[in-house]
């Protein structure tokens, strides 16, 4: 560990200074955290307030966060004003020239002709509106199959799956997909699914099908399909993690006392895996409204996601604009997390 | 598959290996070290890194060019979208750029590049006129867009200037003409014009390349083939025929015309392959890709022209001193020949024809150039064999494929407004 | 026992069940991969797609050869070191973090979205505001600098989130009973909450290496004069693509299914060792 031990030591205070809790219950007992999506006012500014905690014990907090803090501040946040600047400058020529202008925002919201009843885009939201549309459409969809298919993966692991040996093994097994490029495993979706491809093969060696089918490439069905099997993994992990946490001491506690599968699962295993939905969701979602690659591989291109139109501004040397595009992006993500955070509070709900 | 189509095997390997273990070697003293770029490598001496895609930076040719020059040349290569952005972004950390004609639009103002003087290009007066005037033979049309004698000329200090002078934008090399790509077993008849890849009869087994400046040209090429409309310059369209270009391709797609959109090489290789389509806008490199893989693909040549693209040589501007020198040594080796000799077994043409004839056997000439049939097996430059005996080149010789480039592949100056309505048309 | 029979007979259909669906699930995420291991056989005369042209370990012996473009060897060293030192700094750092959110401080708040956003930005973007910014300063960039720079702010939230779930079910009593009994902070954490949250680390990590491994578009400005694996396939793929990736990919597959019975070996040794 980076924390060196003599930062340690002239933190630690005595036994005697510490007010011990006693109440068992363990979100009594622990400070409240803060609000993390401003619902509740943060907790009184200042370091004094941290000074405060550490009567609780724990390493000092300003050394526990610095090191990251500084690392996002140089790789991220730097960054990220920049992006900010750049979307309002103009472009000559694939140069950027520091006259601030708002035309960029006026490009992505304005649609010539939306109150002109006349032309063919009457009433009709801007193009990259509507693909952030699309992509939230598919973003949404995706998750919740991901839920549906990826939950009782979860669920058998942590529940069923008795050893910790064996849920690491069998979980890494999902992992292993991951650790193939998925530049490679891009490619290889054509010779799988394609027409002359081993799926189809099966199906026709199988006599379902007695000419090869075409929908299973190139049409949503195909990307969607493709699209939960990359990144349900992502929605198990955490939600493995948060289930494995839970004592099977009260799961047994309430079945002897009479409760239903259906009763348990409601009131005891579905509110204390909550949380760990949340993150998987969280990690999904953002992973799909940045998507760009599957539309291409698996879709065929046939859709635009927000990514690819990012990616086709920033081929043609227009950075405002593809900044613009991203800031919206983050702006539509940014919210999703913190709807999702409202909904369960990772935080408080532990 | 057809007898024709069945390929011999692989001529003895000995000595692509032998060459591939020298130039091992030769790379190993660009990049010293497994892992190059790894701190506290100590070279031996600064080499000069050249960047672009695979079309140029193969590993056997810039090792090929650390031998004959003396001094290491590292190459580096990208992606369409990761070299555009280096190039544009990061002049410093590359000498030369082994970029496209189309691009300069961009790189010309933004001054990313230094002006090439001409007087220190050794067979300056050897390149075709093809990229001088735009005219490979004085009866040959002049296509639309971004021809790079268009894009050529500069002053010293990097502004345009019309006409020949002795400052250049970058130096022509390699190029080719694309068009459309076709399995004749499933079209089932000869294809001799862009008006077929719109054509009803193929709806659903129809590919458009996915690159917004380039597939825009394609389908427009289509439309006016089939007479529907018209275009004042393809290279340089109007936001009105973008307009009604756009929703004549709204129209298709709607109907299921198009099975995909390829953005990649290897993704026009693998949908022709696969079976999933018949008939799709396509790199001539790519048609002999898949005609190796044992499947039936033709190249057509269709009677509206072909779209031609130009790439070249250009120094970084930050370059001086004996790193210049060096650059100027590296483009005239590319002049000279053997890198001519290089891209031509896999189907692309160079600036200099007559130094790569002194590079090439007759027989690979005659096949390349002069679109005769071979006389013998040929191979490509990895050695395996790709031409059968008496197998004739689509679209005949040189000469003739380049006497008639309809467009060039271009950036237009509604290139924003365009990319914004390819969106529309990938949503719809 | 005999009275047991029934609700352990259900409880034996039910794990039954369970264990069906795992395998139906493995199948389905292992998807493109089956096409990928037939095809890395592939015939000298192939391609990356069906149909098949012979059977042959060509494509397996290009694997270890120069390749044409690129360096596919170098460029996969790089990719793997970059990916270890991430995931080394991605659990420390998402560590770290978790810890100091189990208390309050000032600009928590702030933090939390700051350590979020790193998800959020779009990758091309964040790598030409970084790239731009390098350049006005003059730093080079390197694929072992800038590189692991953004390759770290991506994978941090993972691992970010993940430790604060642990964190979160924690027991906070053990830490104050060794408190109590007179242990510093270092002893704390070393005896009491790393042991417990030690797969919660290395989840973390597995995020950090598999997530860098992964990443393309963060890395295209910043990987200065050396391509990371991703950037090098991408580059290949501006020529005919060959079954050459094939075969890395199942090679890389069969290496991590053989770590994962690796780790149950030794997993199972250091157990029995205990006991």
């Amino acid at each position: 560990m980076a924390v060196s031990v003599s930062t340690v030591d002239s933190t630690s205070k005595p036994p005697g200074d510490v007010e011990l809790p006693t109440t068992p219950d363990d979100a009594e007992r622990r400070v409240p955290p803060p609000a993390l999506v401003g619902g509740t006012p943060a907790a009184p500014a200042g370091f004094a307030a941290v000074k405060a905690d550490n009567r609780e014990g724990g390493f000092p907090t300003l050394w526990l966060i610095a090191p990251a803090t500084l690392w996002l501040l140089v790789f991220l946040v730097l960054p990220l004003l920049g992006i900010i600047v750049f979307s309002f400058w103009d472009t000559e020529g694939g140069k950027l020239i520091a006259d601030p202008t708002l035309e960029h925002y006026r490009d992505y919201f304005y649609t010539e002709g939306f109150f002109d009843s006349e032309s063919r885009n009457f009433l009709t939201l801007s193009v990259f509106i509507r693909t952030l549309g699309s992509t939230f459409y598919f973003t949404a969809l995706v998750m919740v199959l991901c839920l549906i298919v990826g939950y009782p993966i979860a669920y058998f692991l942590a529940m069923q799956v008795g050893s910790f040996k064996w849920q690491m093994a069998l979980f890494l097994l999902c992992m292993v997909p991951f650790w193939t490029s998925y530049l490679i495993r891009a490619v290889a979706w054509l010779p799988m699914l394609g027409r002359r491809g081993l799926l189809n093969e099966l199906l026709l060696l199988t006599g379902v099908v007695d000419k090869p089918v075409s929908f299973l490439l190139y049409s949503e069905f195909g990307y969607v399909m493709a699209l939960v099997q990359i990144y349900v993994v992502l929605g198990v992990g955490p939600i493995f993690f948060s289930l494995a946490k839970i004592d099977k001491a009260i799961i047994e506690a309430a079945r002897d006392m009479g409760a239903t599968p259906f009763q348990i699962f409601r009131e005891i295993i579905g509110p204390l895996s909550l949380p760990g939905v949340a993150i998987g969701m969280i990690f999904i979602f953002v992973m799909l409204m940045g998507e760009f690659a599957t539309a291409v591989v698996v879709y065929g291109g046939k859709a635009s996601t927000t990514g690819t139109v990012i990616l086709n501004y920033y081929a043609i040397a227009n950075y405002p604009f593809a900044a613009v595009n991203a800031l919206m992006l983050m702006l539509a993500m940014m919210i999703g997390v913190v709807i999702i955070l409202r909904v369960v509070d990772i935080r408080k709900e532990l | 598959m057809t007898t024709k189509q069945k390929r011999k095997t692989e001529r003895s390997s000995s000595r692509g290996v032998s060459r591939r273990t020298l130039m091992g070697t030769a790379a190993g003293a660009a990049a010293v070290g497994a892992i190059g770029g790894f701190p506290a490598i100590v070279r031996a001496a600064d080499p000069i890194r050249t960047i672009g895609l695979g079309v140029s930076i193969i590993n056997e040719i810039q090792g090929q060019a650390s031998t004959d020059l003396g001094f290491p040349v590292r190459g580096q290569a990208l992606g369409y979208g990761a070299m555009f952005g280096k190039m544009l972004n990061q002049n410093d950390q590359y000498e030369i750029a082994e970029g496209y004609f189309n691009d300069m639009d961009v790189f010309i103002p933004s001054k990313v590049w230094q002006p090439i003087d001409t007087t220190r290009i050794k067979e300056w007066d050897k390149v075709t006129n093809l990229s001088k005037t735009g005219k490979l033979t004085p009866e040959s049309a002049v296509g639309q867009g971004d021809a790079p004698f268009r894009h050529l000329w500069l002053d010293e200090n990097g502004e345009r200037v019309d006409g020949p002078s002795r400052y250049i934008s970058m130096v022509p090399a390699w190029h080719n003409a694309d068009s459309i790509g076709y399995n004749p077993e499933e079209t089932g008849r000869k294809i001799e014009s862009w008006a077929e890849l719109l054509h009803p009869d193929f709806a659903g087994r129809v590919a458009l390349l996915n690159v917004p400046q380039i597939g825009v040209m394609d389908a427009a090429m289509a439309v006016e083939a089939m007479g529907i409309m018209t275009f004042k310059d393809k290279g340089d369209m109007s936001k009105a025929e973008i307009d009604e270009l756009i929703n004549i391709l709204i129209d298709k797609k709607r109907a299921d015309h198009f099975r995909a959109f390829w953005e990649s090489f290897g993704q026009s290789v693998n949908l022709m392959v696969s079976g999933e389509v018949a008939i799709q806008s396509m790199w001539s490199p790519a048609v002999t890709a898949i005609k190796a893989e044992g499947v039936p693909c033709i190249y057509a040549f269709p009677k509206e022209g072909m779209r031609g693209w130009h790439g070249g040589l250009a120094i970084s501007a930050k370059v001086t001193g004996k790193a210049l020198d060096q650059a100027y040594e590296y483009i005239n080796w590319w002049l000279a020949g053997w890198p001519g000799a290089f891209v031509a077994r896999q189907g692309y043409y160079m600036s200099v024809p007559e130094n790569v004839k002194k590079h090439l056997e007759p027989e690979e000439w005659d096949f390349w150039y002069e679109g005769k049939p071979a006389a013998k097996e040929l191979p490509d430059p990895f050695d395996t064999i790709i031409v059968e005996k008496d197998e004739v080149r689509d679209g005949g010789s040189y000469w003739d494929r380049f006497k008639n480039i309809a467009v060039w592949n271009s950036l237009m100056t509604e290139n924003d407004y365009l990319v914004k309505r390819w969106t529309e048309f990938l949503t719809a | 026992m005999a009275r047991w029979t029934p609700e352990r007979r259900r409880r034996t259909w039910i794990k039954g069940g369970f264990s069906v669906y795992y395998v139906i699930f493995l199948v389905f995420i292992y998807g493109p991969m089956f096409a990928m291991f037939v095809l890395s056989f592939q015939g000298r005369r192939g391609g990356t797609s069906f149909p098949m042209r012979g059977v042959s370990l060509h494509w397996w012996e290009k694997l270890i050869e120069p390749s044409t473009v690129g360096d596919l060897q170098g460029a996969l060293m790089r990719s793997l070191i970059l990916a270890l030192i991430v995931m080394v700094i991605t659990a420390l750092f998402s560590t770290m973090l978790a810890m100091a959110f189990r208390k309050r401080f000032f600009g928590s708040d702030a933090l939390f979205f700051t350590v979020m956003a790193g998800l959020m930005v779009p990758g091309v973007l964040l790598s030409l505001g970084l790239a731009t910014m390098m350049r006005q300063l003059g730093i080079p960039t390197n694929w072992w600098s800038s590189g692991l720079g953004v390759h770290v702010v991506w994978t941090l939230p993972f691992g970010f989130l993940v430790m604060m779930a642990v964190f979160n079910r924690f027991d906070a009593r053990l830490e104050e009973a060794a408190r109590d009994m007179g242990a510093d902070e270092w002893t704390v954490f070393k005896e009491v909450t790393l042991p417990l949250i030690t797969p919660g680390i290395v989840a973390a990590g597995l995020f950090g290496f598999t997530l860098s491994y992964d990443e393309f578009a963060r890395t295209t400005l910043l990987a200065g004069a050396n391509n990371t694996l991703p950037l090098d396939i991408n580059a290949s793929m501006t020529q005919r693509i060959r079954p050459t990736l094939f075969a890395l990919g199942t090679a890389s597959t069969v290496f991590s299914l053989f770590m994962i019975g690796l780790f149950l070996v030794i997993y199972t040794a250091l157990t029995r060792r205990l006991r």
